[in-house]
């Protein structure tokens, strides 16, 4: 039945039906309140079904390459990805594997044990966003969404004075200061990050689905980062299917946002173990149906000492790892005496 | 499947008699009257006053009705069919083209499930790009997850188009890249949309005869329909299996082959299986289900179902940076 594919409710469907409209071509041509007064509904559900009805005008034959709605060519998505610039993660090796870094238009989830510098990295990209394009950011706003209350303001503080301070060392070095341009304070840094808290998942749905309206009012914000968007999920949920499907919405509705706004958006997870091949193995949470829902997989881990940033997944990058290091001014390369501290 | 009430527009002898008449029966719509006892409707007619007008009537009915069935086919001009349209589309894969007995059938719907990371994506760009290098064909890539790399498809189509160090052309390439057309959608619905739009433009196209649309790659289908499946009530499977017949439609009729990538969940003794259920799994006409080695380039593909060739066949296959 064609009018099982409208996306209106079950009840209006079987009023549909009922009166003898299974196709959509019947409806085409119907004047809302002929349908009001045929299914005995308010007209303003019948404009509301009569909106989806297929409109014959939508299809433009005429040009010469027949691109249905909304559809680009390889050709010209190739130059579009030319053009796009990425955000650098203040690590170069990090940067290296990634191909300059956090790209747009994409979902990338990161994960890793606790303690591995998931919130340092969700903090270092949500200022290093704001650099200007030359620099390595995209001079726009971040939007942090924090669902374990683990973002400090102080330690974002001090990532900012420490860029603020790489930015005015290298204008020094390469004499690069554009006309007009002011250095950017870290109480600038501050005031565009856009903090949400959230503390249920509900709360945490709501938000995503806030955000198209809020993302249509500020243009400018380039990248959002949900840290984490496993934690309201894991706990007391006990109807699995409805987290799978909650998730996958979710996840579809962030792809979107992504795509629509042209921006990047970063997810942090948790980790949990798997039973797999006869063995305990440590995995990302949220079971393998959330494994499929992100464009980029990144995985945090420990090998030794050192830390280590891996690409799991991505459909244009090389599988890879590269060493890293949380010092006191962020995410930087791994030099030899940033390691782990023992606890004796 | 029309209301009486409108057909009287094109058919006068099913008046507003002949209406209430029906209406006492309980026959509103073309679709009532094929579920109704034609038997007892037609004594019952014979009975009325106006029995002449109401046998004319309902054969009118009757004519109706024989219009909107498919013409009839034989086996002969079946095999015609298969052997002039439904050819193979090879895959760029050669182990895969060889598992599949030449590759993708035109006219049949293909599902590859496979685990997170097993390079599902990239087999998606690598058969796009094949099929729109060697057989010269429209790809119509429906992207769910942003996952299109028009950089990789680019590298593809220089890999397949001569040795290593040779870059194609860049007018060729353009030539090439600008079949593939790429749609995001993000929900069940557009995908519907885009679906109908691409039919309304295959007919027309059919009647002009300068049809080139070969393949149509869904990636991935399991994550438009995993946040409708499940919940109260069988919309979410009505509408999967709405979506499936509606890609059969296509591919039969317009001679495509259609790829549709589904993910995986973990199964008994966690060997992971597709996902979807079980009223999945009659859907596609071949299933695949792919792996790959830990960190290698090596994947593994085995055979779950096909019309033709015996399930359990498996193959090994390398995709190259």
């Amino acid at each position: 039945m064609e009018v099982g594919r409208l996306p209106i409710s079950a009840a209006l469907k079987g009023k549909l039906v009922s009166a003898g409209y299974t196709s959509l071509s019947l409806l085409s041509s119907l004047s809302p309140s002929h349908l009001a007064r045929d299914l005995n509904i308010s007209e303003n559900e019948a404009l509301d079904i009569l909106k989806h009805a297929p409109l014959d005008g939508r299809i433009d034959t005429s040009s010469g390459h027949h691109v249905i709605n909304g559809a680009q060519t390889a050709w010209d998505m190739l130059h579009e990805e030319e053009l796009l610039t990425r955000i650098t993660t203040s690590s170069v090796d990090i940067d290296n594997i990634l191909g300059g870094g956090i790209s747009c238009r994409e979902v990338t989830e990161i994960g890793g044990v606790p303690g591995i510098g998931k919130t340092q990295l969700g903090i270092q990209l949500a200022v290093n966003v704001q650099l200007p394009v030359h620099c390595g950011g995209l001079g726009g706003k971040a939007i942090y969404i924090d669902t374990e209350g683990s973002f400090m303001v102080e330690r974002v503080l001090q990532i900012a004075e420490a860029c603020r301070d790489d930015m005015s060392a290298n204008n020094a070095l390469s004499q690069n200061v554009h006309a007009g341009q002011v250095g950017m304070q870290p109480k600038d840094f501050l005031e565009n990050i856009l903090y949400f808290r959230v503390c249920s998942y509900a709360e945490q749905i709501a938000l995503i689905n806030y955000l198209d309206k809020f993302m249509s009012e500020h243009k400018d914000v380039k990248i959002i980062i949900i840290d984490s968007i496993t934690f309201h999920f894991r706990q007391d949920f006990e109807d699995m299917a409805l987290r799978t499907r909650l998730l996958s919405g979710m996840a579809l509705k962030l792809m979107k946002l992504a795509k629509k706004f042209c921006l990047a958006v970063v997810l942090l997870n948790q980790v949990t173990t798997k039973f797999a091949e006869g063995s305990f193995q440590l995995t990302l949470a949220l079971g393998d149906s959330w494994s499929h829902a992100c464009t980029n997989r990144i995985i945090l881990y420990w090998n030794g000492n050192e830390r280590y940033a891996y690409i799991d997944k991505s459909p244009s990058l090389r599988s890879a790892s590269a060493p890293y290091a949380v010092t006191a001014r962020g995410i930087r390369n791994n030099v030899s005496n940033c390691k782990r501290i023992k606890l004796m | 499947m029309a209301s009486f009430k409108r057909l009287e527009t094109e058919f006068p002898i099913l008046d507003s008699d002949f209406q209430s008449f029906c209406a006492l029966r309980g026959i509103f719509t073309v679709q009532d009257f094929l579920i109704h006892d034609l038997q007892s409707l037609v004594a019952d007619a014979e009975q009325q006053p106006s029995s002449e007008r109401f046998m004319q009537a309902i054969n009118q009915v009757l004519y109706v009705i024989d219009g909107l069935h498919r013409p009839w086919l034989n086996g002969v001009d079946l095999m015609e069919d298969a052997q002039k349209n439904k050819h193979a589309l090879s895959t760029g894969c050669e182990g895969m083209d060889f598992l599949l007995r030449g590759g993708l059938q035109r006219g049949q719907v293909t599902e590859l499930a496979g685990p997170s990371s097993s390079g599902k994506t990239q087999f998606c760009l690598l058969t796009a790009s094949t099929v729109a290098y060697k057989h010269k064909g429209g790809v119509i890539y429906i992207d769910t997850g942003n996952s299109f790399s028009a950089k990789r498809i680019a590298c593809f189509l220089n890999q397949i188009s001569g040795p290593a160090s040779e870059e194609m052309q860049p007018r060729i390439l353009q030539d090439v890249m600008n079949s593939i057309l790429c749609h995001s959608v993000f929900d069940i619905f557009s995908m519907f949309d885009v679906l109908h739009c691409l039919g309304s433009k295959l007919k027309n196209q059919m009647c002009r005869g300068d049809n080139d649309e070969r393949l149509i790659i869904i990636d991935s289908i399991s994550s438009l329909i995993t946040p409708i499946l499940g919940s109260s009530g069988s919309q979410g499977r009505a509408l999967m299996v709405s979506a499936m017949s509606l890609l059969k439609k296509l591919a039969h009729e317009y001679n495509l082959a259609v790829l549709v990538m589904n993910h995986t969940v973990g199964g008994d003794g966690g060997i992971p299986k597709p996902a979807l259920g079980e009223s999945w799994k009659t859907l596609p006409h071949v299933r695949l289900l792919l792996s790959r080695d830990c960190g290698s380039d090596t994947y593994h593909v085995s055979l779950l179902k096909h019309p033709s060739v015996a399930s359990g066949k498996a193959a090994k296959f390398i995709i190259n940076d």
